[in-house]
């Protein structure tokens, strides 16, 4: 049984620190070594993991999701409407798509996604998140500047365009839907997808024309 | 828990680092820790906001500074103690490791193929009414607790209004204590110049709330 208890844990965290290896690198070799040897782990399993975040599972999903809804209104009022659906209309489905909400940018409006409490985040449609999502200061940035966080990313908004956060606190996961870029009439699902980047679908991206040419 | 993790609002820190920003992991051993981080998690799963908080719980030090999936691999290592499955002094290398005593099985390649294709859902059934609906007004809880919580600090003691319900979900505070209760959740939006003192435009800031952390308004 779990304990439930915050000190206990503490306590736990304190040995840990105290006794593996500081050097990052040598705490993971070691810490396999024993859960392999316990017969807790099975190191196949660990490179399952691994893999099908490197090679099945990334941003082109999602890139695939906005394609189609640039391209299908019914898909895309699904999607509005009822993310996790859409997402499994496309048998997309995975790892924290259960509960989805796509968010579209217009002219008059930018979105942007963070998770300040931990680093929640769709990673069944885009993927591992990179490293900048989870780290602190992004969390701690982008809900007080988030015009300062965008500026950074390259990101200018004029002040007619108002600017959405939307903060990950429970188990609801967010995507923005970037606009379609001008000068792509009569292309198809493959040649948009192409022009939809990771940053776009969290929201430090904005502009997707510089594909386009 | 006003811990580190805490972090939204927060000043002083710099510049986003964008290295390696394309690459799902940080090198061999980040890849490693979140692998094994997963695996042994998913042996026995455990409450999501259990994990949470026992992440939180991390030194604020290592917290702020260790590799990502480092200190996920961390608390993971810290569940499983807690639980009994495996001893601390086998992780500290004070005793040797004894045989997996606990009647779980380790995850197969199958199971993990299989997991990350089936998105869990945390709606649950409740028959109480939900105290709100869209278009409301409500104020946040002025203060937070000492065990985990999903209201930020920074959006404590604002007024918000109900943007859309979601049904009723496990509320994390009282699944990081063991116990379950179901709430009614709700996304609220805020205006972030009634959560920010310099900032003087109209944006706005969504958060999902469960219902005891608000109130009519």
């Amino acid at each position: 049984m779990s304990s439930f208890d915050p000190q206990k844990i503490t306590e736990i965290h304190r040995h840990l620190h105290s006794h593996l290896p500081p050097e990052p690198a040598l705490r993971v070799k070691a810490i396999e070594s024993l859960l392999v040897e316990k017969g807790l782990v099975d190191p196949k399993a660990v490179d399952t993991w691994i893999e099908a975040y490197t090679e099945d599972i990334g941003p082109k999903r999602g890139a695939q999701i906005v394609a189609r809804a640039w391209l299908d209104a019914d898909f895309k009022a699904l999607l509005m409407k009822d993310a996790t659906a859409a997402v499994n209309d496309m048998g997309l489905q995975g790892q924290a798509t259960g509960h989805l909400h796509a968010v579209e940018n217009t002219d008059a409006v930018h979105n942007l996604v963070v998770c300040t409490l931990c680093s929640c985040y769709p990673f069944g449609i885009l993927g591992m998140a990179p490293a900048w999502y989870k780290a602190a200061e992004y969390r701690a940035r982008s809900v007080r500047d988030p015009r300062g966080v965008l500026t950074e990313f390259g990101v200018t908004l004029g002040d007619k365009v108002a600017v959405k956060v939307w903060d990950s606190t429970a188990e609801l996961r967010y995507m923005v839907v970037p606009q379609r870029p001008a000068g792509t009439d009569g292309w198809d699902q493959e040649a948009l997808a192409k022009l939809v980047t990771r940053n776009s679908m969290i929201g430090t991206d904005r502009d997707l024309s510089k594909g386009v040419a | 828990m006003d811990g580190v993790h805490d972090l939204g609002g927060k000043q002083g820190f710099g510049r986003i680092d964008r290295d390696h920003e394309d690459d799902p992991y940080h090198g061999d051993h980040d890849a490693r820790a979140y692998g094994l981080s997963v695996s042994l998690r998913a042996e026995r799963p455990y409450p999501i906001d259990w994990f949470r908080h026992v992440r939180e719980l991390i030194d604020p030090i290592d917290y702020l500074t260790r590799p990502y999936f480092d200190s996920w691999l961390q608390t993971s290592l810290a569940l499983a103690i807690d639980r009994g499955v495996l001893e601390l002094a086998e992780v500290t290398g004070h005793k040797a490791p004894g045989p997996n005593t606990g009647d779980a099985k380790p995850l197969t390649p199958e199971d993990v193929r299989k997991i990350v294709v089936t998105p869990p859902n945390f709606e649950r059934p409740t028959d109480v009414a939900p105290g709100f609906s869209v278009g409301g007004t409500v104020i946040t809880a002025a203060q937070g607790h000492s065990g985990h919580t999903r209201l930020p600090a920074y959006a404590r003691n604002t007024k918000g209004v109900i943007h859309a319900h979601h049904g009723a979900h496990p509320l994390p505070d009282a699944e990081a204590r063991g116990e379950d209760v179901i709430e009614h959740l709700y996304t609220v939006e805020f205006r972030a110049a009634d959560l920010f003192p310099e900032v003087t435009n109209s944006d706005v800031i969504y958060l999902d709330l469960w219902e005891s952390y608000l109130a009519a308004a």
